[in-house]
């Protein structure tokens, strides 16, 4: 029970009023916020899903498709790794920041991301912005580059970080139940991502395999602190300072970091230009920043709802929305061969699901409930 | 001015208890013009908040037109947390 939490029977008889009567408001109150919770962010792990299909698509059209292809521009390896992925990531965000801004003037609530910037809450989310954007998403895809898929499971260490933060930290509740099924989801994760892995280590697995876990911890943080965050800040409002300042951050600070080390910073304005002016590729980006807007902001709300530990968890399901979107989008949409999801990805699913089950609901409960009812 | 739900929690910092209503009624002359500003969403606010142990719930009752009426008190985790941040 939470501290000094008056039970709900006694304070009915208090009030003098049927108990029973509020008593089954209340539950039914209770019930609907908690499944509120769980589907917002199941919600956001579907978001997740789309807009990761949409940026592959995005960053496949156009100019996109040269740089990735023919490579008539010539561009080195270097630079089609690391800065064309920084810069897919910052148009990205900065087109879900976009439309974060056009919801948030349409909703009346522009007024409330002004003042909340200047506001200690308000500096912990752009803070958590740098963590899980621009650090977290950097690192990813450096360790992706370093070690290749096997760094996945890795980073799919998120909600675990998240959960034992969150407990720390923010008091949340963390049991042996959740733990183990925390554990369940990971190894979901890891028959969805074991598709992809190969048998020969590359040189740079260790370094690959630590900058992985700054990614999972970077995500871990944003995770638990902005979604705890959203209690004190409008959900529309966090992720309107989350995608604006990732946006920002990605485009004018990590991009011409890169291109230096690339060893021509003038690739940052000449790359970025090209790619602004692309109209094929910028309409998917408008899709894709769309989707991020929703798994974003649903994450955080869904964190703040029912716990960072099965807030994650639900999110953490993008391990299988994102090949399954990849796959209607890429594969069945516009025909691409390769995207066909392989059947241990719907045996992970399956498994992902009990996983979150067991942290969201105690199956003892269960059981009771159905001996009581046959009784 | 601060940011709505500011408001809303702050009001537990001045109030032993309080319900959506009463936060309403206490803050409508200055946030009442905002589209945010709904029963629906600081009875969510609320529960949010009260799901991560900054509120805790002191009593139900009925109100006059049936509606379930929650109300809440700060913890002490959640005066900290407010003096802290707010």
């Amino acid at each position: 029970m939470v501290e000094g939490k008056v039970p709900v029977a006694q304070a009915i008889a208090e009030a003098g009023q049927p108990a029973s009567d509020v008593r089954s408001l209340k539950r039914l109150a209770d019930r609907a916020f908690f499944r509120k919770g769980v589907a917002v962010a199941v919600l956001s792990g579907i978001a997740y899903g789309l807009y990761s299909a949409f940026v592959t698509v995005a960053m496949g059209e156009g100019v996109w498709a040269d740089w990735y292809g023919t490579n008539a521009a010539g561009l080195t390896a270097f630079t089609i790794v690391y800065v064309l992925g920084v810069l897919g990531s910052g148009i990205n965000d900065s087109a879900s920041a976009l439309w974060a801004v056009a919801i948030a003037i349409a909703k009346g609530k522009i007024s409330d991301f002004l003042r909340c910037l200047k506001t200690k809450p308000g500096v912990v989310m752009i803070g958590c912005a740098i963590i899980g954007g621009p650090i977290a998403s950097a690192a990813y895809i450096i360790a992706l580059q370093l070690a290749g898929s096997i760094i996945i499971p890795i980073t799919a260490l998120c909600p675990a970080i998240g959960a034992i933060i969150g407990r720390v930290f923010f008091r949340q509740q963390l049991n042996l139940r959740m733990g183990v099924g925390i554990a369940i989801c990971l190894v979901a994760t890891v028959m969805i991502g074991s598709q992809s892995m190969s048998v020969d280590a590359p040189e740079g697995l260790l370094l690959g395999c630590l900058i992985a876990f700054i990614a999972a911890l970077g995500w871990g943080i944003e995770g638990c602190v902005a979604g705890f965050g959203t209690i004190l800040i409008d959900y529309e409002i966090g992720i309107t300072i989350r995608q604006v300042t990732s946006g920002l951050v990605n485009l004018l600070i990590m991009m011409p970091l890169v291109c230096i080390l690339a060893g021509n910073v003038l690739l940052a304005p000449d790359l970025l230009g090209l790619a602004l002016t692309d109209g094929p590729s910028m309409f998917f980006f408008a899709i894709s920043g769309f989707c991020a807007l929703f798994a974003y902001s649903l994450w955080y709300k869904g964190n703040s709802m029912c716990g960072t530990a099965l807030g994650m968890v639900c999110n953490g399901a993008y391990s299988f929305w994102g090949p399954f979107f990849c796959w209607i989008v890429l594969g069945v949409i516009f025909g691409q061969d390769g995207w066909m999801l392989a059947p241990i990805a719907w045996i992970a699913a399956i498994v992902m699901f009990i996983g979150i089950l067991l942290i969201a609901v105690n199956p003892l409960t269960l059981f009771k409930n159905s001996t009581k009812e046959s009784a | 001015m601060k940011p709505l739900n500011y408001a809303v929690l702050e009001t537990f910092a001045q109030t032993n208890e309080a319900d959506a209503e009463l936060v309403m009624e206490r803050l409508k002359p200055t946030y009442g013009g905002f589209r945010a500003f709904s029963r629906k969403n600081i009875v969510e606010s609320l529960m949010t908040a009260a799901a991560n142990g900054l509120l805790c719930e002191t009593r139900c009752i009925r109100g006059f037109s049936g509606e379930l009426r929650v109300f809440y008190r700060a913890t002490d985790y959640g005066r900290e947390m407010l003096a802290n941040y707010l």
